[in-house]
């Protein structure tokens, strides 16, 4: 069976004034059926724009360069506005991180669900109502044939990015991508929204991209995972696997950081430095001068090499024995 | 909702009473109506007759007091140019003044939304540019000269438009209207372009700076990621967003243009209110001048509390926070 998503060689770029900037360099990998994929990274290593780019939603001075975006064989990079507008929603939906801000705070959830609902097919008021209920239904909403008639601001944070899975949900898209969509909720509603998107994933058949910077999240959800550092894709694989073994020094460096790692008490590790910023990334590996196993071949830019399952762009992998 | 009511009413009564006072007084600290009510050769006699008739021989309190104790029955008192009850008379100019207020705020607002949308829409367009440019001539150009070189163009030298007056009008309501005869809206285009335009430019920036901050924002994101139309995002989301500042510049404008479209019903000898209180003044028409600043000040009260209400109907946030 072929993926459901295969992204490959993707390339983002932003011309501005400051200077010519890839936002996502040569990504590649695919997504299949009913999968949850997570995607990693730390602010501004491209996780979103990856996600805006699949979806067609990049505006000016953004635009993809190169590489193919191909969902179920059908080519998404270079279809015309109206081919991806009508691709949005239906086959791939997407869901933010904060819903307030998602959610149009001036129009009932009824209103802001039938107008997703309109942009897809024309269904008459008692059905699209009908269908807002029996979605709104499925992602928990208590007493959905009221609330309907509600707005984005007499919802609990919670309920509001539940109204905002709904919206996505309401076309039956094939993926849907989340972009950090428990980060802005408390804790104990995180990890209500988690498991129940994992389960509707599992219910529906709904592949979903996970992006998050948070690999806690990530690794409660998804079954693959993807790390992505400067733009670039630089290690990825089953979920198990890539925690257990890291073999790129940043995954190593992300996993040594998460506070259930260090002792009681103790400084938590971290990455030394910062980011570089992406209009000057140093040449060759990205990661080169926060690494503490860098040498010189770091210099020369590493290629993405895939061994089985997993994915890895790094010169000098760790040993399996770095654990 | 009606607690709210019930306030603003109180609020307006105060707002009310003290308009009254220094109107009154301020009304009364500019000249003496006396010397251009009776010719200057009239015997002493008939000087303080009519000096005793108007009341003007009473200290400045009592004759507040006397005002107020008419007003309650609803009485502001004759002219003393017309002869006639005030409020008669400014009813009988108030709805031409109110069919141009209406044709020029309406008509920059219907115009200058959509355009003013379209350049926040896309703001690096030529498009966009001259409807920006044109703006800021609405903005900066004077409406009296506006008005002439439009008499100049349009009725001088194409001889298209009429240059002044009302034209024929039709009854509605019991009232004259121009809208309503072919002759009366040729008479009205000018006047109303002429007032409109200072309003289309403001609309135009109100909506344009609007619309870019709200595409920006994630609800036009998530609307598109959902499919959603640009129409549809631009109708149906961004309109509604921008809506606020929109309303509530209308209602300012609105009452502002209704009290004092002055310059351009002198300039196209329009017969509105504006014209009368500037003839009023001239001739030291107290009755008139207190009646109409009062009115002045009832209509923004009005427009004020209208524009309150629209505010909880196009934002359901507001709703809440009222009732509760």
């Amino acid at each position: 069976m072929s993926a459901l998503l295969e992204v490959s060689g993707l390339t983002t770029r932003f011309s501005t004034r400051a200077g010519v900037l890839n936002a996502v360099e040569d990504v590649s990998f695919t997504v299949d059926a009913g999968e949850i994929v997570g995607l990693v990274g730390e602010s501004g290593s491209g996780k979103s724009v990856t996600g805006f780019s699949i979806l067609g939603l990049i505006d000016p001075p953004g635009r993809i360069v190169s590489g193919s975006v191909k969902l179920d064989g059908r080519e998404l990079v270079g279809l015309d506005h109206g081919a991806l507008r009508s691709m949005r929603g239906r086959e791939i939906a997407m869901v933010f991180q904060d819903p307030s801000a998602t959610l149009n705070p001036v129009l009932t959830i009824g209103a802001q669900m039938q107008l997703a609902i309109a942009a897809h097919e024309k269904l008459s008021e008692q059905a699209a109502v009908a269908r807002c209920v029996e979605v709104l239904n499925t992602v928990g909403i208590p007493d959905a044939a009221a609330r309907i008639r509600a707005y984005p601001h007499q919802f609990s944070g919670g309920m509001r990015q539940r109204v905002a899975i709904a919206i996505a949900l309401l076309n039956r898209p094939k993926l849907i991508i989340c972009d950090e969509p428990t980060t802005a909720l408390d804790v104990s509603i995180q990890a209500q929204i988690l498991t129940e998107m994992k389960s509707l994933a599992a219910r529906l058949g709904t592949a979903m991209i996970w992006i998050s910077h948070d690999l806690a999240t990530v690794s409660s959800v998804a079954s693959r995972i993807l790390v992505m550092y400067a733009g670039r894709l630089i290690e990825s694989g089953p979920i198990a696997d890539v925690l257990r073994t890291p073999r790129h020094p940043y995954t190593l460096g992300l996993l040594n950081s998460l506070p259930g790692i260090a002792e009681p008490g103790q400084d938590l590790v971290q990455i030394r430095g910062a980011m570089p910023s992406l209009i000057a990334l140093p040449p060759g590996c990205a990661f080169q001068p926060r690494c503490g196993f860098a040498r010189a071949e770091c210099a020369t830019r590493p290629e993405l090499t895939v061994s089985g399952a997993r994915g890895l762009r790094c010169h000098f992998p760790l040993a399996e024995a770095a654990e | 909702m009606l607690g709210f009511v019930i306030q603003r009413l109180l609020q307006a009564f105060v707002v009310m009473l003290v308009i009254s006072m220094l109107v009154f007084t301020g009304v009364y600290a500019v000249g003496n109506p006396i010397d251009v009510l009776i010719s200057p050769d009239a015997t002493q006699l008939i000087r303080e007759q009519t000096i005793r008739a108007y009341g003007l021989d009473q200290p400045l309190w009592k004759q507040y007091l006397d005002f107020l104790g008419r007003l309650v029955r609803a009485d502001f008192g004759r002219s003393f140019i017309f002869n006639m009850p005030v409020l008669d008379l400014i009813f009988s100019r108030l709805p031409a003044t109110l069919e141009l207020t209406l044709a020029a705020v309406l008509g920059a607002t219907l115009l200058g939304v959509p355009l003013g949308m379209y350049a926040g829409y896309r703001p690096d367009g030529v498009a966009a540019k001259t409807i920006m440019a044109f703006s800021i001539l609405g903005f900066s150009v004077p409406t009296f000269w506006i008005g002439l070189v439009l008499i100049f163009t349009f009725a001088v030298s194409l001889g298209w438009l009429p240059a002044g007056g009302r034209g024929a009008t039709s009854t509605l309501f019991g009232v004259q209207w121009s809208f309503l005869t072919g002759d009366g809206l040729t008479h009205l285009l000018l006047p109303a372009l002429n007032l409109s335009l200072f309003k289309f430019a403001m609309m135009v920036r109100l909506a344009r700076a609007g619309t870019r901050e709200i595409m920006l924002t994630d609800t036009v994101k998530f609307a598109r990621a959902a499919g959603e139309s640009e129409w549809t995002i631009l109708s149906r989301h961004v309109l509604r967003l921008i809506a606020i500042p929109i309303v509530t510049v209308f209602g300012l404008e609105f009452g502002s243009t209704l009290a004092f479209a002055v310059v351009t019903e002198t300039i196209f000898s329009w017969p509105g209110v504006g014209k009368l209180i500037i003839d009023s003044i001239s001739t030291l028409d107290r009755p008139v001048m207190v009646a109409y600043l009062m009115l002045v000040a009832f209509f923004f009260i009005a427009i004020n509390f209208t524009v309150d209400i629209a505010y909880a109907a196009l934002d359901p946030r507001l709703r809440t926070r009222k009732a509760s």
